[in-house]
């Protein structure tokens, strides 16, 4: 577990956040703050309102109402902020399935405004992190689900972002590959990225987050940093707070 | 810069789907042909055309017919505009929904790209292909300038037509793909619209309709004087109101994703 960090200045502010969707609320007035070299887990059962939150803070939901600040600024009225500062890797990490992993890391620099040699330098360094040298020239349409995760990942890395959301990223993953995720997870943070990471899988906060957040309902019941005692106290909270919300449900 | 980004992304996927390739090919071909029987045509006529002061010329015998066969009639084979009615909305139709169905267009979003550049981007890679298109049809009588007396204002008029139509063609083909949830559909709904914007008028005629609203309307009423060389504002106006309004529908209609339910 990393330790949290203290001090600095928030890079992300959700100030009373509310979303529909499919005719219900998804997430309802989300108050959050996030500042550099914290790991975040967003835990909630499915449909809890984690990936609309995501979505949101990534810029490609517009929230109904309340405000997100990227390094304080109103992101509804800079959308270009998230061009240099945010990586998103969405849930089952979407790809062009006509282009090869290598079109993929240049053409996401490009729109990120990284261009000839900035771009080579970022290219290599994600490539050789990610170990996706003898992927380069595979189509996305070939890839196996971790591959694309991977790749995914690497897109959201390329550009160096202050802020790192990332949709279940542990999904399809074997044991080793999950490992590497937690390292360069912990990596991204020592080096003062603010990682946002939404998860169903108690033992992945635990494993690697400084704080955890519980949606329930797309209400936040919990934010806090993860116990010393770790998974066992998270577990409980987590029950209590799914049971509690199924039991009003019912 | 963003824009740009945009359509080196876009064109890279036109350029490695095969669906392009295909239709480029195919179409290129029925072009050559129809060519050939236009120059074999106006080969054969050489005594009788010599024997007039001021008769039509290369130009209005093989250049301009291949481009359209709405002057000559006879429509098979197709001139370029018949095929651009089938071919424009058909490369168009994965613009914009098959980024929906792929689930990457929030992706775009992600990166910080404005709906205005995520739909011009798309445009214009699709404009660059259809022109580059354009330019290979027109390679074939060019190739006989130096041997035939080619009217170069006349050719260049036509030849604006075609511009102004693909343009509008595609912008009403990338409209027609952020309207529509799967590209099939995307491609139902654009052909549909471009035949009904050239038939509006000879539906009115056949029901004994003489309307200036709907002469108006209709896409040939605008294309025609520019295939017979008379450039015309009102005409260039026409198509560039047809192609701004179907890419802010487009804009706003991609502005509009990031809220939906």
């Amino acid at each position: 577990m990393i330790a949290p960090t203290t001090g600095s200045p928030p890079i992300l502010q959700l100030e009373r956040v509310s979303r529909r969707r499919g005719g219900r609320p998804a997430v309802r007035e989300l108050g959050l703050s996030l500042a550099g070299g914290q790991v975040l887990g967003l835990l909630g059962v499915n449909g809890a309102g984690k990936s609309t939150t995501l979505s949101m803070i990534a810029g490609a939901l517009q929230p109904d109402s309340g405000t997100i600040r990227l390094d304080g600024l109103d992101f509804a009225e800079h959308p270009e902020l998230a061009r240099q500062r945010l990586g998103w890797l969405p849930e089952r990490a979407p790809l062009w399935p006509e282009l090869t992993a290598g079109e993929h890391l240049d053409a996401h620099g490009r729109l990120r405004g990284l261009h000839g040699a900035a771009l080579r330098q970022a290219r290599e360094r994600v490539v050789e992190r990610l170990e996706l040298q003898p992927l380069l020239r595979r189509l996305a349409s070939a890839l196996s689900q971790g591959q694309r995760q991977r790749l995914g990942l690497a897109c959201a890395l390329l550009h160096g972002p202050a802020l790192l959301v990332l949709d279940e990223p542990g999904n399809a993953l074997d044991p080793v590959q999950v490992a590497a995720l937690r390292a360069l997870i912990r990596e991204q943070a020592d080096a003062g990225t603010a990682v946002i990471l939404s998860t169903h899988l108690l033992a992945e906060v635990t494993a690697v987050c400084n704080r955890v957040a519980i949606l329930h309902e797309g209400v936040l019941h919990h934010d806090g940093p993860v116990a010393a005692d770790g998974h066992a106290a998270l577990e409980r909270r987590f029950f209590d707070i799914a049971m509690a919300g199924g039991a009003q449900a019912a | 810069m963003s824009t740009l980004a945009v359509m080196r992304l876009e064109w890279r996927r036109l350029f490695v789907r095969p669906l392009g390739w295909v239709l480029a090919a195919l179409t290129l071909a029925e072009l050559a042909w129809r060519f050939v029987l236009l120059l074999g045509n106006f080969l054969g006529m050489q005594v009788r055309l010599a024997a007039l002061p001021s008769g039509p010329g290369f130009t209005d015998l093989v250049g301009v017919p291949l481009l359209s066969s709405l002057l000559t009639g006879g429509f098979i084979p197709f001139g370029f505009t018949e095929l651009a009615l089938i071919v424009v909305p058909l490369l168009a139709m994965s613009t914009l929904a098959g980024e929906r169905s792929n689930g990457t267009l929030p992706l775009l979003f992600g990166t910080g790209q404005s709906a205005a550049s995520i739909v011009l981007g798309k445009y214009f890679a699709l404009m660059a292909w259809l022109l580059l298109w354009l330019a290979l049809t027109l390679a074939m009588p060019l190739s006989l300038a130096h041997v035939a007396h080619l009217d170069w204002g006349k050719l260049a008029a036509a030849t604006l037509g075609m511009v102004l139509l693909l343009a509008a063609l595609a912008a009403i083909g990338v409209a027609c793909s952020d309207f529509a949830s799967h590209p099939a559909i995307a491609a139902t709904a654009g052909i549909l619209l471009v035949l009904a914007l050239c038939s509006v008028q000879l539906g009115a005629q056949s029901a004994g309709v003489n309307n200036n609203l709907i002469d108006w309307l209709a896409l040939p009423s605008h294309l025609e004087p520019l295939l017979r060389g008379l450039v015309s504002s009102a005409d260039i106006v026409w198509f560039a109101l047809l192609t701004v309004l179907a890419l802010a529908l487009a804009v706003r209609r991609v502005a509009a994703e990031k809220e939906r339910d």
